[in-house]
């Protein structure tokens, strides 16, 4: 099986140093978790190769890397190399780290390629001929999609943690440099205005719209809502009680009805 | 401070004599009681201090120096008049919004809401916003929707027919602005329509107004505006949610003569539902929760099962080893994003409830009245937590009972 992870060129949050996002290096050990994998390789599309060499020692044997020049479209050069290798899978981030952030990359690639694309997954593991995804559906909760053929699978945060760094790797590692053929294509610029990033208050779940401060707080602070308007039943019957236990977990939704007796 | 405030103009004016020419004039000798100062009544300050008109009296202590003042009752608050709210009707909408909500299940989600609310706010009054729906969906005209466009649900796991269909949808209205949340089913949604369209996405704005959108960029440094684009998605809990009188929510017609293309290589999918006993503490959806008034914790991890729960526990007990350290519930411990929390036998402390603070839903058992844990639930049962167990248990275990035995009949 020949496995494809793309690698963006990841800044860091913080310092904007160049860095491995960690989502990717998720990615990689996905991908080297998945047995009998005969190559597996990873696909960079950018000005300079020095940035994602650290790859290497998170478990890729070899990178690729296409010279594409700065801002221009990463797109058409990693889907024409990825065409002439053809993966089984390729493995992609869910977002990249340190520029637009958009999470297009991988689905432009699966449009061009014309491929299926299944997001978010958080496991994955071979399964005679087919491949068994487990993809994020939040709170824990999975759906198991099986794929049949060639996909690009982006990786959730919630993936096993990367594989610990491993100098010895990163030394046996090759990156090898190809040419773009594909016609450069700048990026359709966007005319979006730049300023420094200011932090906005979150919207306080369960305060009026144009309520006071005071309202605010007490919605903050859980005093309002359900906590204002609350029910206390002193010293009830245990069965009592516990009929108004049930009654209300049902009538919010988190405890399933009693199966109705069918008749 | 028990001196009264002087007032100079009251003062002056006692002592103006009357008549006598068109000046005024003051008599500066005249007192107006015996010694210099003027003579307190304590029974009338303390009238003075007494606020609001219940039966158990109570003073507020802070107000001082008004002997003469009346008492002062709180003005009792208009209730607000029930009037019916009248629904919002744009009759022929300058252009349209496009929202396309997650809508599990056919319920809007919080953040359908505020991605709702934003379009509105984008709309305006000459606009209107279409909510494209799979399936049917409830409450779209309180949630600010002025039309509403329904999609045949499709069975399955189809992702790209979905994006086809919403893409076919968009087409159809002819939308200004399209809107998807930023959420796991919605993100993919709208990069499907938006690579298809071959449009630019806004991804994440944090902020939606009719002047522009911004959304943070590379790693939250840098923050982007832009007019409003076509397409945009818009983050979770960024935006406020719609809060104006009832919309129209008109359906519109729309024949989907959607492209039949099936997910080509997907061979299956299902849905596995988190599993309450392993889910980690921070993603689940119901906990319920042990502290120090329980002694009997075989019982509680049983109850925890039956209600399909996760378990968790206050400090006390996962100090003392009874329960593990990753259940614990709290500053210290993990800080719960669960709808519904179920306390059992925990006082409530800051530190415990400090990682309650985002649960929709508690309800507490407690023998102690005063408890936080009582003043904080939303169902609080005083009670002991020993005794309502397994009352739960047997409840549950009767309901269980009667249904098999109305099933097998
Ligand atoms: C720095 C710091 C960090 C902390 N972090 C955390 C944290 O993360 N999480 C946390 O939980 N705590 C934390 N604590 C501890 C916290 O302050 C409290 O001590 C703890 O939460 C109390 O736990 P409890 O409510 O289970 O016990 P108690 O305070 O002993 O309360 C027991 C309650 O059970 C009731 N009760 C007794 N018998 C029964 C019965 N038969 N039926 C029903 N009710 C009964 C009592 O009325 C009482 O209200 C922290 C403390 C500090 C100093
Ligand atoms: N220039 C690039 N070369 C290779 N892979 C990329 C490149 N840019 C983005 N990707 C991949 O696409 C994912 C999403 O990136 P983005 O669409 O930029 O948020 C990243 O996590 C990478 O896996």
């Amino acid at each position: 099986m020949r496995i494809a992870v793309l690698l963006s060129a990841g800044l860091h949050p913080v310092s904007g140093a160049p860095v491995l996002p960690r989502i990717e290096a998720q990615a990689i050990r996905m991908g080297a978790g998945l047995g009998e994998v005969s190559d597996l390789f990873g696909l960079h599309a950018g000005p300079d190769a020095a940035a994602i060499a650290e790859a290497l020692g998170q478990g890729l044997p070899r990178i690729e890397h296409v010279a594409v020049a700065a801002g221009d479209d990463p797109v058409p050069a990693l889907a024409e190399r990825l065409a002439a290798c053809a993966p089984d899978i390729v493995l992609a981030g869910r977002r990249s780290q340190g520029g637009e952030e958009s999470g297009l990359v991988p689905y432009a690639l699966a449009r061009t390629l014309s491929l299926p694309l299944v997001s978010d997954v958080v496991a994955a593991a071979a399964e005679d001929g087919a491949l068994r995804l487990d993809q994020s559906l939040g709170r824990g909760a999975l759906r198991r999609v099986r794929v049949q053929g060639p996909v690009v699978v982006t990786c959730h945060s919630d993936a096993p943690a990367p594989l610990a760094y491993a100098y010895g790797r990163a030394r046996r590692g090759t990156v090898a440099a190809l040419a773009a053929a594909a016609a450069a294509i700048p990026a359709p610029a966007v005319a979006v205005e730049e300023r420094p990033y200011r932090r906005r208050p979150k919207v306080v779940k369960g305060a009026p719209t144009g309520g006071s401060a005071a309202e605010r707080l007490k919605a903050a602070t859980g005093e309002s809502g359900a906590a204002a308007s609350g029910r206390l039943l002193i010293q009830p019957d245990p069965e009592d009680a516990a009929r108004e236990i049930l009654a209300y977990l049902r009538q919010i939704g988190v405890l399933a009805a009693p199966a109705a007796p069918k008749t | 401070m028990s001196r009264p405030r002087r007032d100079p103009r009251a003062e002056r004016a006692a002592h103006l004599t009357v008549g006598q020419g068109p000046r005024p004039r003051y008599d500066r000798t005249r007192r107006a009681t015996g010694s210099g100062r003027l003579r307190r009544d304590p029974r009338a300050e303390r009238e003075a201090q007494r606020v609001g008109g219940g039966a158990r009296p109570r003073f507020d202590l802070s107000q001082v120096g008004r002997p003469m003042g009346e008492a002062v009752t709180a003005a009792p608050r208009a209730a607000p008049v029930a009037e019916a709210p009248k629904t919002v009707v744009v009759e022929t909408p300058a252009f349209l919004v496009a929202v396309v909500p997650d809508a599990p299940g056919g319920r809007l989600s919080g953040h359908d809401r505020q991605v709702i609310g934003a379009a509105r706010a984008l709309a305006g009054r000459e606009g209107a916003v279409a909510v494209i729906v799979d399936g049917d969906c409830e409450g779209l005209g309180a949630a600010g929707a002025d039309r509403v466009l329904r999609l045949d649900g499709a069975e399955g796991y189809d992702p790209g027919g979905r994006a086809a269909r919403v893409e076919a949808a968009l087409a159809a209205l002819d939308a200004r602005h399209a809107l998807f949340p930023e959420s796991l089913d919605g993100g993919d949604c709208a990069r499907r329509v938006a690579v298809s369209l071959g449009e630019a996405l806004f991804t994440n704005a944090e902020v939606v107004a009719a002047k522009g959108l911004v959304r943070p960029a590379r790693g939250r440094r840098v923050e982007q505006s832009l007019a409003p684009p076509r397409l945009a998605t818009v983050a979770a809990d960024a935006v406020a949610e719609y809060g104006g009188p009832p919309r129209e929510a008109r359906a519109l017609p729309f024949e989907g003569s959607a492209p039949a293309e099936t997910a080509k290589g997907i061979v299956s999918a299902t849905r596995i539902p988190a599993d309450p006993a392993t889910v980690p503490l921070s993603l689940a959806e119901f906990v319920v929760s042990a502290g120090n008034g329980l002694t009997d914790l075989d019982t509680f991890r049983q109850v925890a099962a039956a209600l399909h729960a996760t378990p968790g526990a206050s400090r006390v007990l996962c100090d003392a080893g009874l329960m593990p350290r990753h259940s614990q519930v709290g500053a210290s411990g993990t800080v719960l994003a669960a709808t519904c929390y179920f306390a059992l036998g925990i006082s409530g402390a800051p530190q415990h409830l400090q990682g309650v603070a985002g649960c929709e839903h508690v309800v507490a058992v407690n023998t102690d009245l005063h408890a936080a844990m009582i003043e904080r639930a939303g169902l609080a049962v005083v009670q002991d937590a020993q005794a309502v167990m397994p009352a739960l248990l047997r409840r549950l275990a009767e309901e269980a009972e009667q249904a098999t035995a109305g099933g097998t009949s």
